[in-house]
C-alpha cells in the first residue's frame, strides 16, 4: 500500500466556477511539503476537497492514499484512513466540550465493524492522561477540556486546539490550512513546535502545509515546496523556493508562467 | 393499583363535587371554590387554540383520580428539623389551611380557561412545599406524578411557598412508561417567592405517547428573589403549557431555560409569559427546540414590561433545530413595553437544519454523520440538562433524547 498522497489532475468547481484546473501533486510519506500561493489560487479549495467538504464539486481527477481513491470516501472514512485537516477557521460546537468531542473522535477511530463500541472505546483513565499530557505540551490550560469546543476561543486558542486534536488522533497525513493566519509570533511558535514534536514522534507522517506566507516555514521546515497559482501547480522545488518567493513575491512566477 | 376515581366527567354534577369534598373533610371555603370552578368547567366552551390540536381529545370520557395515588415525593434530608414541609396538598390542608387558603388560586386564575377550572374543581394529587424564612434546603426535593390507571386522568395541584430568604430546589416530574389509552394530565403549579428567596424549579414532562398534557405554572417573585427555571418537554401526544414568571419585587430575577424535543406526530406547545413589574428586574430566557418526523412545536411567548417597571433587563433567545423536513416549529415571540425606562431588552432567534459546516468539521475527525448529529443535538440541549440536579434524572433525560434522535 502506498502511504504517499498522490493527486492526479484534480479538477474542482465551486458553484459552477472551476477553481482547481488539474492539480498534480505527490506528498510523500515522511515528508513536510509546503504549498504556497497567493490569495484566490485555490489553496483552501484543495484542503477542503482533500477532506471531502460537500460544498466542493470534483469534476475530474483522482486522489490516491493507502490504496484508495479517497474522493470516493466520506470525510469520516478519510479521517479513519489517517487524513487530518487543521482548519483555517475551526467552527464552534456549542454544548460539546473539547474533552467529549475528542473522546468521540478517538472512539470513532477505534470502532470496529461488528464490535460493541463500548468494547473498543478508549479507557477513561487512559484518555484523561493522554489529554492532560498533550494539553500541557501545547501550553493549553487544563480548563479548556471542559469548555465548549471553539466557543468564544481566540484565534490562537482555536489553532492550538486544532493541533491538540491532531496530536490526539495521530494522523498519518496531516493537512494544515493556513495555520499561521491570525497568529502572533508567540502563538505561531507554539503551534509550529506542536507540529514538529508530533512529526519527530511519527517520522513516517506526511505533512502538507498550506500557506500564503513564508513566515510559518521558518518554524516548520519543509522538504518540498510547490507553488499553486490559478488552480494549477506551477513550480516545484526545495525550501529555497519559499525564500525566493519571500524575496521576489508571487509576481515573478506569474510572469514566468505567462511567458512560458 | 387500586385507586379511587370520579365517574367520567360527563356524569359529574355540582352535588357530587360537594359530596366528594365534604367526604374528604375539606373546609367549606374549598368546597365552595371547587363547586364554583366545576360550574365554570361545565358551562364553558373548550378553548380554541389554533396551535394545540384537541380534535381527537374526548374530555367527557375522562376518569379523574379521586385520591393522591399519582403523587410521590422524594427528599434526602431531614426536613422537619428545619421546619420545611413537603407533603401532598390534601394532607397539608390539615396542618396549613390558612397558608393554603391565602395562596391557592392567587397566582393562577381558575377561570382563565376550562381546563384550569377543571383542575381547580377536581384536584386531589399535588404537593405542598413550604420553606420557612432563611432556611436553605441543600438537596433537591422531587415530586413525581405518574398515570396510575391507563386512560385515566390526573389533576395535580402544586403549591410552592418560599418565605423570605428561603432557598430550595424543587423538581416536578411527569412520567409514564408504557404507551396506554388516551390519558389526560392537567397539572397546575403555583409558586410564591418571598423577598430574597431562591427557587430552582425543574419541570420535566416525559409522558408516554398518548397523553394529553394541559398545564399551567406560574411564579410570583418577590423583592430581590431569584427563580432559576428549567423545563424539559419530551413526552405526550399533545402538550399545552402556559407558564408565567411575574417579576413583581424590585431586583427580582429569572433565569429561564427550556428544552423541547418532539418526534413522530407530537404536538408540543409552550407559552411562556414574562412580566416585568418591579424596578431593576432581570430576565434571561433561553428556549431550545428540536423537531423531528412530523412533529409540530410552538413557542408562543410574551414579554411584558409594565408601566411601573424601571431599568429593566430582558433577554430572550429561542433556537430551533429541524432534523426532518416535515417537522414544523412555530415561534411567536411578543414584546409589549409600557415603560420608557428599559435598560436592555434583546431577542435572538434561529431556526434551521443541522449546520453543514459543523457536521463536516466533526466528520473530518472521524465521527460518522449520525453520531455527529447526536453530539450536536445533545450539545444543543446541554445548557438545560446542565441544570438538572439529579445525576440519575439527567442520565434518564439524556438517554431519552438519544433514543429520540
Amino acid at each position: 500500500m502506498n502511504s504517499d498522497l498522490v493527486i492526479n489532475d484534480l479538477r474542482v468547481s465551486v458553484e459552477d466556477k472551476e477553481i482547481l484546473k488539474g492539480v498534480n501533486l505527490t506528498v510523500k510519506a515522511g515528508s513536510i511539503h509546503a504549498i504556497m500561493g497567493p490569495n484566490g489560487s485555490g489553496k483552501s479549495t484543495l484542503a477542503y476537497t482533500l477532506m471531502g467538504h460537500p460544498g466542493y464539486t470534483v469534476t475530474g481527477g483522482e486522489v490516491w492514499y493507502q490504496g484508495r481513491n479517497i474522493l470516493e470516501l466520506e470525510p469520516d472514512e478519510r479521517s479513519k484512513l489517517g487524513l487530518f485537516l487543521a482548519f483555517q477557521y475551526p467552527v464552534a460546537i456549542p454544548g460539546v466540550t473539547v474533552a467529549n468531542f475528542l473522546r468521540a473522535a478517538i472512539n470513532a477511530h477505534r470502532a470496529e465493524e461488528g464490535k460493541d463500541p463500548k468494547e473498543t472505546a478508549i479507557p477513561m483513565a487512559q484518555f484523561r492522561k493522554q489529554l492532560r499530557e498533550q494539553m500541557a505540551a501545547l501550553g493549553i490550560d487544563e480548563g479548556f477540556a471542559r469548555r465548549y469546543l471553539n466557543e468564544g476561543f481566540s484565534g490562537g486558542e482555536k489553532k492550538r486546539i486544532e493541533i491538540l486534536q491532531m496530536a490526539m488522533l495521530e494522523p498519518s497525513m496531516a493537512i494544515m490550512d493556513e495555520t499561521d493566519s491570525g497568529l502572533d509570533i508567540d502563538a505561531l511558535k507554539i503551534v509550529a513546535q506542536g507540529v514538529n514534536t508530533l512529526y519527530a514522534q511519527h517520522p513516517e507522517m506526511g505533512v502538507l502545509v498550506i500557506t500564503h506566507y513564508q513566515r510559518l516555514l521558518n518554524y516548520i521546515k519543509p522538504h518540498f515546496v510547490s507553488v499553486l497559482m490559478d488552480g494549477r501547480i506551477v513550480r516545484e522545488g526545495g525550501p529555497e523556493l519559499a525564500l525566493e518567493l519571500e524575496e521576489k513575491g508571487y509576481d515573478f512566477i506569474r510572469e514566468e508562467v505567462a511567458s512560458a | 393499583m387500586t385507586m379511587k376515581t370520579f365517574p367520567p366527567l360527563g356524569e359529574i354534577s355540582d352535588a357530587l363535587v360537594t359530596e366528594m369534598s365534604q367526604a374528604a373533610g375539606e373546609p367549606e371555603w374549598l368546597t365552595a371554590q371547587r363547586v364554583e370552578a366545576w360550574r365554570f368547567f361545565a358551562s364553558a366552551e373548550p378553548p380554541y387554540w389554533r396551535r394545540t390540536d384537541l380534535s381527537k381529545f374526548r374530555p367527557e370520557q375522562v376518569i379523574a383520580a379521586a385520591d393522591t395515588a399519582a403523587t410521590s415525593v422524594y427528599y434526602e434530608e431531614d426536613l422537619t428539623e428545619k421546619g420545611v414541609v413537603l407533603v401532598t396538598l390534601e394532607q397539608a390542608l390539615r396542618s396549613h389551611e390558612a397558608l393554603i387558603r391565602q395562596h391557592l388560586g392567587a397566582a393562577i386564575e381558575p377561570t382563565r380557561h376550562k381546563f384550569l377550572a377543571l383542575n381547580a374543581a377536581l384536584w386531589r394529587d399535588g404537593v405542598f412545599l413550604y420553606v420557612p424564612k432563611n432556611v436553605t434546603v441543600e438537596l433537591p426535593l422531587t415530586a413525581v406524578f405518574s398515570m396510575p390507571i391507563p386512560g385515566g386522568a390526573i389533576m395535580p395541584r402544586n403549591l410552592i411557598i418560599l418565605d423570605d430568604g428561603a432557598n430550595v430546589t424543587f423538581v416536578e416530574e411527569y412520567h409514564s412508561t408504557a404507551a396506554s389509552d388516551q390519558a389526560f394530565a392537567a397539572p397546575v403549579t403555583e409558586m410564591f417567592l418571598g423577598n430574597d428567596a431562591t427557587l430552582r424549579f425543574i419541570a420535566v414532562q416525559t409522558w408516554g405517547e398518548d397523553v394529553y398534557h394541559i398545564g399551567a405554572q406560574k411564579a410570583r417573585v418577590g423583592r430581590g428573589a431569584t427563580i432559576e427555571w428549567a423545563a424539559v418537554n419530551l413526552g405526550a401526544r399533545v402538550q399545552h403549557i402556559e407558564a408565567e414568571t411575574s417579576l413583581e419585587g424590585d431586583g427580582s430575577r429569572v433565569e429561564w431555560v427550556a428544552a423541547t424535543f418532539a418526534g413522530d406526530h407530537q404536538n408540543l406547545l409552550t407559552a411562556p409569559w414574562l412580566r416585568h413589574i418591579g424596578a431593576k428586574t432581570e430576565a434571561h430566557m433561553d428556549f431550545k427546540t428540536v423537531v423531528k418526523d412530523q412533529s409540530y412545536t410552538t413557542f408562543d411567548g410574551m414579554i411584558k414590561i409594565e408601566r411601573q417597571s424601571r431599568a429593566t433587563v430582558s433577554r430572550l433567545e429561542e433556537h430551533a433545530l429541524h432534523l426532518s423536513p416535515k417537522a414544523r416549529s412555530d415561534s411567536i415571540p411578543g414584546l409589549m413595553i409600557d415603560t420608557n425606562d428599559v435598560a436592555r431588552a434583546g431577542h435572538a432567534s434561529t431556526s434551521g437544519e443541522v449546520d453543514e459546516e459543523q457536521l463536516f468539521y466533526m466528520r473530518s475527525r472521524g465521527i460518522p454523520r449520525d453520531d455527529a448529529i447526536h453530539l450536536i443535538v445533545t450539545g444543543f440541549f446541554e445548557p438545560v440538562l446542565d441544570r438538572i440536579p439529579h445525576d440519575a434524572l439527567r442520565r434518564r433525560i439524556a438517554d431519552m433524547i438519544e433514543a429520540k434522535i
